[in-house]
């Protein structure tokens, strides 16, 4: 609070004051005051708007910068009401007590909100843990009897399959979740379960899958990263282009303080005016228009993801040689300090 | 035959594993009374439980610790959660195998046979009519010939002689080979068949390998 904007607040008071005074010193000289009386007077009479002046403005310069301040330097100015002592004067107490009850009705919609929230996040997950089951049904159906299914129908049931893990994984990366646990693994057992729930695709496909990971282990969250990896190994496939000799290679790289795990394809690519927006939500691109089977939440469900866990994910492209995928995972010291 | 025990609540995954394992050669029970899981389970006295995590009554990872308490009987568990911490739990609860719905079948008779193996205890040496494997060293001996064989060429060996005289798919040992970070393409399959094929002619097994066209090997 500047004394300025104090004074300019307060110019109505002074002016009448000043109105005011002049009126009586007039009275006063009219009928033959001492002129040493009248100044006197008018020094008391001034002395004590000013003593008022600077007290009311102290007090409130107080509150209100202490306000301010916290407001800054709260992560949650929400929560400001708390920090603050009870104001001495009228209008904070009212500004107070109002603020509270702003503060109270705002947070008991908020928290309606979030039990909102929380109920259909729950919902959303025994639900795709529901409808788990009968896919895993038909896996096991069309795998008993090959002769009455077609291999298109497992094919388009392992389709549905991933857009489920698609939004389970959103909804975790979306809202902050504990369902999480921190813990060292083999980077092999990753790669291991991932070849493995492509291998048909990439057969059919005639793609070579070379791996390279020399026994590194890293600190993640399993089930995480598989999908995380998943995703890309799935976009590699998808985007392969009509080559003779189609690679997938997943290796890694070591560095003083990170050890990278690079997935790299000889695929159509990503153009480069594409290649800084494709961890954006929703942004599909002209490789997305190109399939037309592109939700563009992929990549931003797995950078998302990443960030969370602390792993640093890049992207590299030229048109038509290939993609480069890189996840980087940064020694972790607090895990071993806590372990 | 081994007697395998379905723990799962799902009538349909109930049968249509049940089904899986049976044309798997095994010999399956299906627990159907959930409110005396655990004393049925001990009755049963199978060879393997596949057990999954939500049944009714119970947690299965609370019946895991209870089966634990009062049998080493394999288990392994299934699950259509996603979660690391169910997978640490259960291993931690003594569970020999953990495997996510929706499994791929060839992948969990794979997994299944690998716990039976490693919990039943086999004799050292297997054998092939009248050679002798030796798996540690990739080695099959017969009288003073002896042949090695690559590590690819020994899981082929190793499912085709699991089942023997029976057709195995190139799915199946396609599976079987990329579940142990082989990960080769059609043809390199077809490579090693055929190596494999000599090597085992040059033992006197000439023509061991069949080839069924569209099905697959069988070994006889």
């Amino acid at each position: 609070m500047k004394l300025k904007d104090y004074l300019i607040d307060h110019m109505f008071l002074l002016i009448v004051t000043l109105i005011f005074a002049a009126f009586i010193y007039a009275i006063l000289y009219v009928f033959k005051m001492p002129t040493d009386a009248i100044i006197v007077i008018c020094f008391i009479h001034f002395l004590t708007v000013i003593l008022f002046l600077i007290y009311d403005f102290f007090r409130k310069k107080k509150f209100y910068d202490s306000l301010f301040y916290h407001i800054q330097s709260l992560d949650e100015a929400y929560l400001v009401l708390e920090t603050l002592d009870q104001p001495a004067f009228l209008d904070g107490q009212l500004f107070c007590s109002a603020l509270y009850d702003i503060n109270k009705s705002m947070r008991e919609n908020v928290k309606t909100i979030e039990n909102q929230n929380k109920d259909f996040k729950e919902y959303l997950e025994l639900w795709i843990h529901e409808i788990k089951i009968p896919v895993a049904s038909l896996l096991l159906m069309f795998h008993n009897h090959k002769d009455i299914y077609d291999e298109k129908v497992k094919k388009q049931v392992e389709v549905i399959n991933n857009y489920l893990e698609q939004i389970l994984y959103y909804e975790r990366s979306e809202i902050s979740s504990n369902d999480y646990l921190i813990k060292e693994i083999k980077l092999m057992d990753i790669i291991h379960t991932i070849a493995l729930k492509n291998m048909n695709l990439l057969l059919e496909k005639n793609i070579s899958l070379e791996v390279n990971c020399d026994n590194e282990t890293i600190v993640s969250d399993s089930k995480w990263l598989e999908f995380i990896v998943n995703q890309i190994m799935n976009n590699s496939i998808k985007y392969m282009s009509d080559k003779n000799k189609k690679i997938i290679k997943i290796y890694t790289k070591k560095d003083n303080d990170h050890i990278g795990l690079i997935i790299e394809d000889n695929g159509i690519g990503i153009p480069y005016d594409d290649l800084p927006k494709v961890f954006e939500k929703s942004f599909t691109g002209y490789n997305g228009r190109l399939l037309k089977s592109s939700t563009g939440m992929g990549l931003y469900i797995c950078k998302s993801l990443c960030t969370k866990l602390g792993h640093k994910l890049t992207i590299d492209s030229t048109v038509d040689l290939g993609t480069t995928v890189t996840i980087e995972f940064y020694n972790n010291d607090y895990y071993f300090v806590t372990k | 035959m081994y007697k395998i025990l379905i723990v799962e609540d799902d009538e349909v995954i109930q049968n249509e594993l049940a089904k899986l394992l049976q044309n798997n050669g095994f010999e399956t029970v299906i627990l159907d009374d959930f409110s005396r899981s655990i004393e049925i389970i001990l009755e049963t006295k199978a060879d393997l439980i596949l057990m999954d995590i939500n049944i009714p009554f119970i947690n299965g990872e609370t019946l895991l610790r209870q089966i634990r308490e009062q049998s080493d009987v394999p288990v392994i568990m299934v699950t259509s959660r996603t979660q690391e911490i169910d997978e640490v739990l259960s291993m931690s609860y003594g569970a020999d195998d953990y495997i996510m719905k929706p499994y791929n079948p060839t992948l969990l008779i794979l997994r299944i046979n690998a716990v039976l193996k490693r919990t039943m205890h086999h004799s050292q040496h297997e054998y092939y009519h009248d050679a002798i494997i030796n798996n540690q060293r990739g080695i099959i001996k017969r009288q003073q010939e002896e042949i090695v064989l690559t590590k690819n060429e020994m899981i082929i060996f190793h499912i085709l002689r699991e089942n023997i005289g029976k057709i195995v798919s190139r799915d199946e040992l396609m599976t079987a080979l990329w579940d142990s970070n082989s990960f080769i393409n059609d043809n390199a399959l077809t490579v090693n068949i055929s190596r494999l094929r000599n090597k085992l002619g040059s033992l006197g097994f000439v023509d061991a390998i069949e080839t069924r066209k569209g099905l697959g090997y069988i070994l006889l």
